[in-house]
């Protein structure tokens, strides 16, 4: 298992390294992001999710949205671009669930994501001489909505499978993911409220705009509904993934185009 | 003791409204050291059936078994089975032949300090060592399918699956391809090959199996089934003399009696049936100068096509 793990965080910063001409352009677009962010934090409108106008929480907002979309793209992605070139097939035969494998390169491929944008801000930081500090309590919302993400993008890379060609799809997945990210749940009541814990990863953004705009501090109980939320959708996520690929297997279709 | 048990295999597949019964009732096995050749037209079913072994494609009936376990049940099973699959992207390009072998490794379930370990023995046997740190897209045919077997062999597995891996290589890269396969079944393993190269076939394979629209309708020894369908048909050859036909050279007594043995004289050969025969026609031509006795030899292309359309005209 960590073998595996090892394994798949050194393909994908051997991919990154290789083949940095083509990151460059998302470093680059997320270099000039945050740079606009930070020369105009007081006048942000519209774009990304807001959690107020403090520099430090458009930062999180920012960084909160481009991971998720980042995180749902990935696996979908993989598996388009594995089919496409040709070892798909071969990621199938192995004694580990193709479940497993996918997931553990796309945590690495977030982990080095994560990275690149830590690098940026720091330079950026750097070089404006304006420093954000970030409150460790932050991470565990942030964690609900990573895993939430991580099983909207394995229900997506099971429609990938199934429909081979879903680039429309994940269009419209973004534009509900703005919906679901910046909803103010926490100040809706009785069965609205019942919703917004249903829906997947709003009750962490919620709870991280809290945190950030509000200033208050972490409420547990809330923080526990998000992360059962988070838990929630990856295990549906992944039953999908699982129903889908077996499925695809029955109609002999796992590399076919 | 069979490495592969495959019994009573059935696949259909739906597409547009119509039913393609791809695989019907296909049941073989493969022991260690045994190297059977799958042969079929296209569109056989070759390929469906290797995927359905690899655990790729769900069967709608039958059942695989791989060293004692069901790959669609167990996926401990994968870890007996190696595959290079149809096509010529078995292994990452944006990879060198190292990063290849120890990414795979670890996917079949090896540590990462054996993976480098193997890579490494594997490299030098496959004489790859020289590359082994340019990524394989800039490597030539041969030298990515040699690569693609290699990598199928890190984990060292009892079965190995090969869907045409000699597709698309040049005359030298193809001698390779045929010597590690023979190497790698002398070494133990059980090999599965497909191939429209027939003579590859012949030379390889210890057992062939011939599919046709979904169903096996051969299945023997290799040296067996050629020996069959050669027979026992022996020709004979003359020494050619200037100014004289041949038939002016036999005279016409030795014409009627060679006929009265059942030969018969297709230009300027003689053809007999049995080994008997041959001795009483050598008498017969006694004392005449003779260039050439061969015996008959079926090739597995004849024997492959004979097959294909005697199920045709069925
Ligand atoms: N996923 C699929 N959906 C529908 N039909 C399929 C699918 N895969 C294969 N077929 C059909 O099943 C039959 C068997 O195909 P298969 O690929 O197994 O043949 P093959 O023996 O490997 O042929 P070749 O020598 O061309 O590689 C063919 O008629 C093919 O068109
Ligand atoms: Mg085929």
């Amino acid at each position: 298992m960590l073998e595996l793990f090892i394994a798949q965080l050194k393909w994908s910063s051997i991919q990154y390294r290789r083949y940095a001409s083509e990151a460059i352009g998302g470093v680059i677009a997320l270099t000039a992001t945050f740079y606009g962010l930070f020369l105009s934090a007081s006048y942000i409108g519209g774009g990304g999710v807001q959690f107020g106008d403090r520099l430090d929480s458009v930062i999180v907002g920012y960084v909160l949205w481009s991971l998720v979309i980042f995180i749902m793209g990935g696996i979908p992605g993989t598996l388009q671009r594995e089919a496409q070139v040709g070892t798909l097939e071969q990621l199938f035969i192995s004694p580990f669930n193709a479940t497993q494998i996918l997931l553990f390169r796309a945590i690495g491929d977030l982990i080095i994501q994560t990275f690149l944008i830590s690098i940026v801000l720091f330079v950026i930081m750097l070089t404006t001489g304006r420093w954000l500090s970030f409150s460790p309590a932050l991470i565990l919302p942030f964690i609900s909505v990573v895993l939430g993400a991580y099983g909207i993008a394995f229900a997506a890379g099971g429609l990938a499978l199934i429909f081979k060609s879903i680039q429309q799809l994940l269009g419209i997945f973004n534009f509900a993911l703005l919906f679901l990210l910046t909803i103010p749940t926490e100040s809706w009541s009785g069965t609205q409220k019942l919703l917004g814990w249903i829906l997947p990863m709003t009750t962490g953004a919620g709870l991280l705009r809290d945190l950030m705009a509000r200033s208050q501090s972490l409420n547990l109980s809330l923080l526990g509904l998000a992360l059962a939320n988070g838990l929630i959708y990856f295990a549906i996520g992944i039953t999908l993934f699982r129903w889908a690929e077996r499925e695809t297997k029955r109609r002999g279709k796992l590399a076919g185009y | 003791m069979h490495v592969l048990e495959v019994q009573s295999l059935q696949k259909s597949y739906r597409s547009s409204g119509k039913v393609v019964e791809a695989v019907r009732d296909v049941s073989f096995s493969i022991s260690a050291q045994e190297v059977l050749a799958f042969l079929g037209p296209n569109g056989a079913g070759k390929t469906t059936t290797i995927k359905m072994i690899a655990g790729l494609i769900v069967p709608d009936r039958g059942s695989v078994d791989i060293a004692g376990r069901d790959p669609h049940r167990n996926s401990r099973a994968l870890r007996s089975l190696g595959a290079v699959l149809e096509g010529n992207r078995n292994i990452y390009w944006r990879l060198t032949p190292e990063e290849n072998l120890e990414y795979f490794g670890v996917l079949r379930g090896l540590s990462g300090r054996v993976a480098r370990q193997r890579a490494r023995g594997l490299l030098d046997r496959f004489e790859l060592s020289h590359k082994r740190k340019t990524t394989v897209q800039t490597l030539s045919r041969g030298m990515q399918q040699k690569l693609a077997i290699a990598v199928a062999l890190i984990h060292e597995p009892q079965l190995l699956l090969l869907d045409e891996p000699t597709l698309g290589l040049d005359v030298e890269a193809t001698q390779t391809v045929k010597q590690l396969v023979r190497e790698i079944a002398q070494e133990g393993r059980a090999i599965l090959l497909t191939t429209h190269q027939l003579d590859l076939a012949e030379e390889l394979s210890d057992r062939v199996a011939i599919i046709n629209k979904g169903k096996i309708v051969a299945q023997e020894n290799t040296a067996d089934l050629i020996r069959q369908f050669s027979g026992m048909v022996y020709q004979i050859e003359l020494e050619e003399e200037i100014n004289r036909s041949f038939l002016e050279v036999l005279g016409r007594e030795r014409v009627a009696n060679l006929q009265s043995l059942g030969a018969i004289l297709d230009g300027d050969r003689i053809y007999v049936r049995e080994t008997e025969l041959l001795y009483q026609a050598l008498e017969i031509l006694n004392p005449l100068a003779i260039a050439r006795i061969e015996k008959d030899q079926a090739n597995l292309t004849d024997i492959f096509l004979k097959f294909i359309r005697e199920e045709h005209h069925a």
